[in-house]
């Protein structure tokens, strides 16, 4: 086991130091320098500010620079906003983002696992198909349509729920439904598909023969495996989020790290593209190698090799 | 009394011969034969067709019936929606547009031309227009908004009709939203099919040559796929879309996204060929002094089709989305072209006041999305019927 984790964190730290140093790259490719503006600067000012930023250097010793800078923490300075560090947006950012991804994915897995449940329970009967035509629709319809359309309908005409902010609990309603509405139907397909593969196992079959009852022969015999599959696509459902957030912080003028990150792109702000990229890597690369490490824990058929 | 007479083959008496008791009843049928015999039989997968079928026609002969341009900006008719409430002055219909600014319409719902205005008053709330040389004014002090016509009475008289010039509407630049949708259309499925290819090709030959060879190049390689894959996609596409010149817009989108989504391809091919290479075939091959990449090209490739196949209508939703997303998040085509993402991000602006440019754009992704993955679900159905229903 503890072999396996070393490897494990091993692979992590190679994965991002690759990430990091492909975005640097892709970065510094940028035809026209960070400073290029449609007003041309002074060349006294242009020098100093490339001298400001160590961007005479070459880029090895620029990359050096930024990795030095990033195992002490700093994610550098914005080159649009000056005096903002990209870690301001973050400190920024984050709460609010980490906030709404939490709810969102409580909700996911609290919608998504019942449903899965019933419909394969209840394979072909009304709950089934329900289940069914509710995840295709979700898992089709794009986020940012699913946004727009409930806002317009929940906020603009019906006036039941607030159109932006997150100051209330029911605020929260509108941002989770859509941002998790991709993943909980994904998850609610994943979760039908795979309990229905262990209900016609034998050893149900077996569980059954011995008299016990429909419920324990689902929790105790059933679910356990068949909830597998569904800790499994975690680490994908949270990069799903992480990227969906973009759009629906943006929709709903939520002030997240997904709108300052579009916001960076929108201005050109390379550093701060730069910066949330590698946390965003950072944040993703850690989270999915706990359920990795979750995963090994619970299912024992899993060799650590 | 008299029978018809019975000539049908059905009523002859068979001569049955040990020869013919062997044969079977089943009709014969290819393997492709047999995968559209399955694709056929799932109504959703029929549906999709033909839902793509038809959005293919809209995007390719769309824009040449078109009296529009989808660039072309009308300023006189902006904002205007795809049903007008008219006011009725004798025979002639006015529409007032949500700034306010009057409109000459036909009865049948054609948009003749904006009325010229004489006089402002705002202290009143009023403005006058001149309308074929009498004058009719816009009293904007109560809501909504009423017309006055020349005797000073308010005009009680209305009528709802669909508007015949622009059957979708106008956006907020006077752009008719039928063309600019098929305009959207086109690159969407252009980026769509483009992208896809593209990702068939690497991703077929990367996860090929990578199972084929195996050993250390197979670890590799597939590391690479590993490091790539494990941030989301998307985020590769956006900082390489950040890093392309920014007017080429949907040639960036198709280097962008055939630069990453190869990696799912890549992956499910090696699986396909890791189990095919051990086949005896393969072997039989390799001893005759097959090349590899002939044994490649034409003995593993081809047996991996099934698989294939179902992961590119897959990729075709997703690239589809992306490339709205993009255009979203305002990384996509540049202006003035259109784009479905581009005529969402447009729409949610004015989302209270004009509603109806949200629609048109969100029905047409929601339908190709439904489409394709329709589709891909009957095709996967079809092409392994182990999975039915899952």
């Amino acid at each position: 086991m503890a072999k396996y984790v070393v490897k494990r964190l091993g692979m992590t730290f190679l994965t991002l130091l690759l990430i990091v140093v492909l975005v640097f790259f892709l970065m510094h490719a940028i035809p026209g320098g960070p400073f290029t503006a449609q007003r041309e600067l002074p060349p006294e000012v242009e020098a100093a500010l490339i001298a400001k930023y160590n961007l005479d250097e070459s880029l090895g010793r620029q990359l050096l620079h930024y990795i030095q800078g990033l195992l002490k923490g700093d994610l550098g300075p914005s080159f649009k906003y000056p005096g903002m560090r990209v870690n301001d947006f973050i400190v920024q950012g984050f709460p609010v983002s980490a906030r709404l991804g939490f709810v969102t994915i409580l909700f996911v897995l609290a919608a998504s696992i019942p449903l899965g449940i019933v419909a394969a329970l209840k394979n072909g009967k009304w709950q089934d198909v329900f289940t069914m035509v509710l995840a295709t629709v979700g898992v089709t319809i794009p986020s940012f349509v699913i946004a727009t359309v409930l806002m317009y309908f929940l906020s603009h005409k019906l006036g039941w729920l607030p159109a932006f902010g997150l100051d209330s609990p029911v605020s929260y309603i509108l941002p989770v439904l859509a941002l998790g509405g991709y993943s909980m139907s994904f998850m609610a397909r994943l979760m039908r598909s795979s309990l229905l593969e262990v209900m016609g196992q034998d050893y149900i079959k077996t569980a059954r023969a011995k008299g016990l009852t429909e419920y324990k022969v689902v929790t105790r015999h059933a679910l356990r495996n068949a909830l597998i599959p569904v800790i499994t696509i975690l680490g994908p459902t949270i990069a799903a989020l992480l990227t969906g957030s973009f759009v629906i912080e943006k929709i709903f003028a939520l002030p997240g790290m997904g709108k300052h990150f579009v916001t960076s792109i929108t201005n050109r702000d390379y550093t701060t593209i730069l910066g949330i990229s590698v946390f965003y890597s950072t944040f993703l690369v850690v989270m999915v190698f706990a359920v990795d490490m979750f995963y090994v824990l619970i299912d024992p058929r899993i060799k650590y090799e | 009394m008299s029978h018809p007479a019975v000539t049908s083959p059905l009523w002859d008496e068979i001569d049955i011969t040990d020869e013919k008791s062997e044969t079977l009843a089943a009709v014969h049928r290819t393997f492709a034969g047999d995968v559209w015999f399955r694709f056929r039989h799932k109504p959703a997968s029929v549906v999709g067709l033909v839902l793509i079928a038809f959005i293919l026609l809209f995007a390719i002969f769309g824009p040449f019936l078109s009296n529009h341009s989808y660039a072309k900006q009308e300023l006189a008719f902006v904002n205007i929606p795809p049903r007008l409430d008219l006011f009725m002055i004798g025979d002639d219909a006015i529409y007032v547009s949500r700034n306010l600014k009057p409109i000459h319409v036909a009865s049948d719902g054609t948009l003749l031309s904006a009325l010229p205005r004489i006089e402002e008053n705002l202290a009143k709330k009023v403005t006058s227009y001149d309308f074929n040389g009498q004058t009719v004014a816009v009293d904007y002090s109560v809501r909504p908004a009423r017309l006055i016509d020349p005797s000073g009475t308010p005009v009680t008289e209305t009528v709802t009709v669909h508007n015949k010039t622009y059957l979708l509407g106008t956006d907020k630049l006077g752009r008719d939203l039928l063309t600019r949708l098929m305009i959207g259309a086109r690159i969407s499925l252009l980026v769509a099919f483009v992208a896809a290819f593209t990702n068939l090709v690497i991703g077929v030959l990367y996860g090929g040559i990578s199972a084929y060879i195996g050993g250390n190049t197979d670890t590799v390689m597939m590391r690479i796929v590993d490091v790539v894959a494990t941030v989301p996609l998307t985020l590769y596409v956006i900082l390489i879309m950040v890093v392309l010149p920014r007017d080429s817009g949907i040639t960036s989108i198709i280097i962008a996204l055939g630069s990453v989504y190869w990696v799912n391809m890549a992956r499910v091919v090696r699986g396909e060929v890791l189990s095919l290479k051990q086949q005896d075939y393969v072997h039989g091959a390799k001893i005759m002094g097959t090349s590899t990449w002939r044994i490649l090209t034409w003995h593993l490739i081809p047996n991996a089709m099934g698989p294939i196949i179902v992961t590119v209508t897959m990729l075709i939703p997703s690239a589809i989305f992306i490339e709205a997303f993009m255009s979203f998040i305002g990384l996509g085509v540049a202006p003035p072209m259109a784009s479905w993402g581009t005529m969402c991000n447009d729409a949610l602006e004015a989302l209270r006041t004009n509603p109806y440019q949200l629609f048109a754009p969100s029905v047409a992704i929601s339908l190709t999305m439904f489409g394709f993955n329709f589709i891909g679900d009957g095709l996967r159905d079809a092409l392994d019927p182990k999975l039915r229903g899952r």
